[in-house]
């Protein structure tokens, strides 16, 4: 595939897309990106702010199964994931397994923090493996999978916050925020007038191929040794003592209770990747990796209290860290 | 080698950075020599003016030289290696100045075999547009550091200073020894066909001036007669490198004369002071340890009557072995004089005041000794346990010394026994005779009827 039908193609994608959202133009490209990186997306945002219209526009823009999971106190990991149903079928009676919400292309796990820990690392699995385990038996997910998961950040009361092993999973955290005046007038114009559109399907019938092309060019960008070097002392700058192995001088490190994981580093590196196609160039640039560095990390970055006390967000210790890591 | 293969392949725009790495390294290695040359350069014209103004000797200005450029050297090349830039940042630098986005960086940086082909020869295309953006010459000029001309104007204060400062410094003042100021003249002259002999006597000069044993007049006069020499030598010689050369020669020894007849001059002062003194064969700790550093340039200056006599030197004498006290020696022991007493500052008159202490204590118990009941028997000889320290059925035994020097006008009064008699009733004590361990002349009262050296305990009664 040559770069300019994958900046072409993702171009298509994000019209489509804002057809339908007002606004949003940087999380719809990251969330595309994540995408094409074969990542999931954790969509942080308070209600009513379009989260489940974007994915649900995504899919319909990728042309590809949608499903969407109410996350909720009560669901068991069998709803998502399926279970074997006894069946009779010739006379025979067996088990058959019927698949969960979890087999199709692009999933929904709205507000995924309502629901038990149980529950929840039912897709872990499904996340990293891309398959699921039922009775003993496996069975592979569809290509391309992504889960697009969405939580509240102030309703906290009755909800179990993802532990930091699922988080991990998610290639980029990404909020969502409140439309501007502009926004919010075009969104009224869009929602409540008798106008009512749907993104369109713009990848063709064998999209999954397609996406799996481009996922094969999107690696293949170029990155300088200087760039991903860069990327490690980040990486490494956010990580506590105890987790590098020696003191260094950034000095926000007194908020940081623990820092990211390696896969913090993939997610920034295929990030960047991603970024760079897009804007149509086959190489990464250190405005790359400063460009998805934010959700790649933020949700890997677990703060302590005093952090919480002085209200020091991660993006902020981020920002900070950005500043006091040279690049060269 | 992949690197430098790459360095000289002038089509690829990964070669600009290779061509702005070579660039900025020459920068640095100016940068480097601009700060550190010039001090080198003036450190080695001042070794050179003070080598021409004798000030130091040829070897001392070569190894200066030698150091001063070895350090240079070193000095530049630890500043110059961690200046040298990286690809990485000459590529960025390249890419901040024409706006390529990082392509020089990922085009000079990436290993091409791990990377598709197709993406290689596209990102090499899209950065060759952008090749034209920069100019070596025009973006990345040289430019001089404010260190550099600091050093630089430093250097030159440092050099002119040293210019003119060396000339207007006294000629006596340098440290260069005397022989080796005439031993250079005199080789200087030997290379000059007529000057043979005056070169030769030049140096028997030197080696004379060296001699302690030489009268100070001998060689005042010797060097008069040389200077005559060479001043008519010098009215008849035609070429003026060789009247230059005489002239030098001619005030080195107007110098030396100088010197001589300052120091001997200081001696007379020291003398009429009372530049008496005792040298003693006794073991003097501190003051004969600080003798021992001593000399060096006072050798030259030193008094032929302050020498110990042939009988010190062939004996056991402390200050026997120093062949040549100098002008602080003399200082200090007329210092010693001038009192009258032994300075009791000085550790090793205290020991050898504490000695003659020891030896009257002696006498007296002796004496005090004798009134009581252990008086021998008279007519007998005495017995052994009645001898004192020193004494023995022979006389006195392994006597020890001292050697006493008077001051002039005493040592002139000396002849006259009554004088020198009722000197030494008064409270001044004064030694009788120059030296002790000659035997007091008969007409001396208190001369011993027989021969012998002057005991130690004798020398409180003396004085």
């Amino acid at each position: 595939m040559e770069p300019e039908q994958f900046q072409k193609t993702l171009r298509r994608l994000e019209a489509e897309v804002q057809r339908v959202i007002v606004g949003h133009e940087d999380l719809i490209r990251k969330v595309l990106i994540a995408f094409f990186a074969g990542g999931h997306v954790l969509l942080e945002g308070v209600p009513g702010l379009g989260k489940t219209l974007l994915v649900k526009s995504l899919s319909h823009a990728l042309g590809m199964s949608f499903k969407r999971i109410q996350f909720t106190p009560d669901l068991m990991p069998s709803d998502i994931v399926g279970t074997e149903v006894l069946t009779e079928n010739i006379g025979r009676r067996e088990f058959q397994f019927k698949k969960g919400p979890i087999f199709a292309h692009v999933v929904l796990a709205d507000e995924i923090n309502r629901a038990t820990p149980k529950t929840q690392s039912a897709v872990l699995e499904a996340m990293e493996e891309r398959q699921v385990t039922v009775f003993g038996e496996s069975h592979v997910l569809d290509s391309p999978f992504m889960v697009l998961a969405t939580q509240n950040p102030i309703e906290l009361e009755g909800t179990y916050p993802l532990p930091e092993a699922q988080l991990d999973r998610f290639f980029f955290k990404l909020l969502v925020t409140s439309p501007t005046p502009v926004e919010l007038r075009e969104i009224l114009k869009r929602t409540t007038g008798t106008e009512s559109g749907d993104a369109k399907k713009v990848l063709p019938e064998d999209g999954g191929k397609l996406v799996s092309e481009m996922n094969q060019l999107l690696r293949q960008v170029m990155i300088a040794p200087p760039i991903e070097d860069y990327v490690v002392r980040l990486v490494h700058a956010t990580q506590t003592d105890s987790q590098n192995g020696g003191p260094s001088n950034i000095s926000v490190k007194q908020y940081v209770r623990f820092g990211s994981s390696p896969r913090g580093a993939q997610s920034v590196i295929l990030g960047a990747k991603g970024n760079a196609l897009i804007e149509g160039r086959v190489h990464v640039s250190y405005a790359d990796v400063e460009k998805v560095i934010y959700p790649a990390l933020r949700h890997r970055l677990i703060l302590n209290f005093q952090a919480e006390a002085e209200n020091v967000t991660a993006d902020q210790v981020i920002a900070e860290v950005i500043k006091q890591v040279p690049k060269n | 080698m992949h690197v430098i293969s790459r360095l000289y392949d002038r089509e690829r725009p990964e070669n600009l950075v290779f061509r702005l790495v070579a660039k900025l390294s020459h920068h640095a290695l100016w940068d480097s020599l601009l700060i550190f040359l010039p001090p080198v350069l003036a450190l080695i014209y001042g070794a050179v003016v003070l080598s021409h103004a004798a000030w130091i000797s040829d070897l001392a200005s070569f190894l200066v030289i030698a150091v001063a450029v070895g350090l240079g050297v070193l000095v530049v090349l630890l500043r110059y290696r961690p200046l040298i830039p990286s690809v990485s940042s000459a590529a960025q630098l390249v890419d901040q100045r024409s706006g390529a986005n990082d392509r020089f960086l990922t085009l000079a940086t990436i290993e091409p075999t791990h990377v598709p082909a197709l993406l290689v020869a596209r990102l090499s295309q899209e950065t060759a547009g952008f090749m034209e953006r920069v100019e070596l010459k025009r973006d990345f000029p040289y430019k001089l550091k404010r260190s550099a001309c600091w050093s630089f104007g430093m250097s030159l204060i440092a050099a002119i200073l040293i210019h003119f400062l060396v000339p207007l410094a006294a000629p006596g003042t340098h440290t260069l020894p005397v022989r080796q100021r005439l031993s250079g003249l005199a080789e200087k002259m030997a290379q000059k066909p007529g000057l043979n002999g005056l070169a030769q006597e030049l140096k028997t000069l030197a080696a004379k001036l060296e001699d302690p044993k030489i009268h100070q007049e001998e060689k005042q006069s010797l060097a008069q007669e040389i200077e005559k020499k060479i001043e008519e030598q010098q009215k008849k010689e035609e070429q003026q490198e060789n009247r230059d050369l005489l002239g030098e020669a001619a005030s080195t020894l107007k110098g030396i004369e100088k010197e001589q007849s300052a120091s001997g001059q200081d001696q007379q002062k020291d003398q009429q002071k009372g530049g008496g003194g005792i040298q003693s064969n006794l073991p003097q700790k501190g003051q004969g340890d600080s003798k021992q550093s001593e000399g060096g340039e006072g050798q030259s200056k030193s008094d032929p009557s302050m020498q110990p006599s042939k009988d010190m030197q062939s004996g056991n004498s402390t200050q026997g072995n120093q062949k040549q006290p100098d002008q602080e020696k003399n200082q200090q022991q007329s210092a010693d004089a001038k009192g009258d007493q032994p300075n009791p500052n000085q550790p090793g008159n205290e020991q050898s005041k504490e000695k003659i202490g020891k030896s009257q204590g002696a006498l007296k118990e002796g004496a005090g000794k004798d009134k009581a009941s252990e008086e021998p028997p008279q007519g007998a000889p005495p017995a052994e346990r009645f001898y004192k320290a020193g004494e023995g059925k022979e006389g006195i035994s392994g006597a020890r010394y001292v050697t006493v020097q008077l001051p002039e006008e005493v040592a002139a009064d000396s002849k006259g026994a009554s004088r020198a008699t009722k000197e030494s009733k008064g409270t001044r004590a004064r030694p009788q005779v120059p030296l002790s361990n000659v035997p007091l002349p008969a007409h001396v009262p208190n001369a011993p009827a027989e021969k012998q050296q002057l005991p130690i305990e004798y020398r409180g009664i003396i004085r």
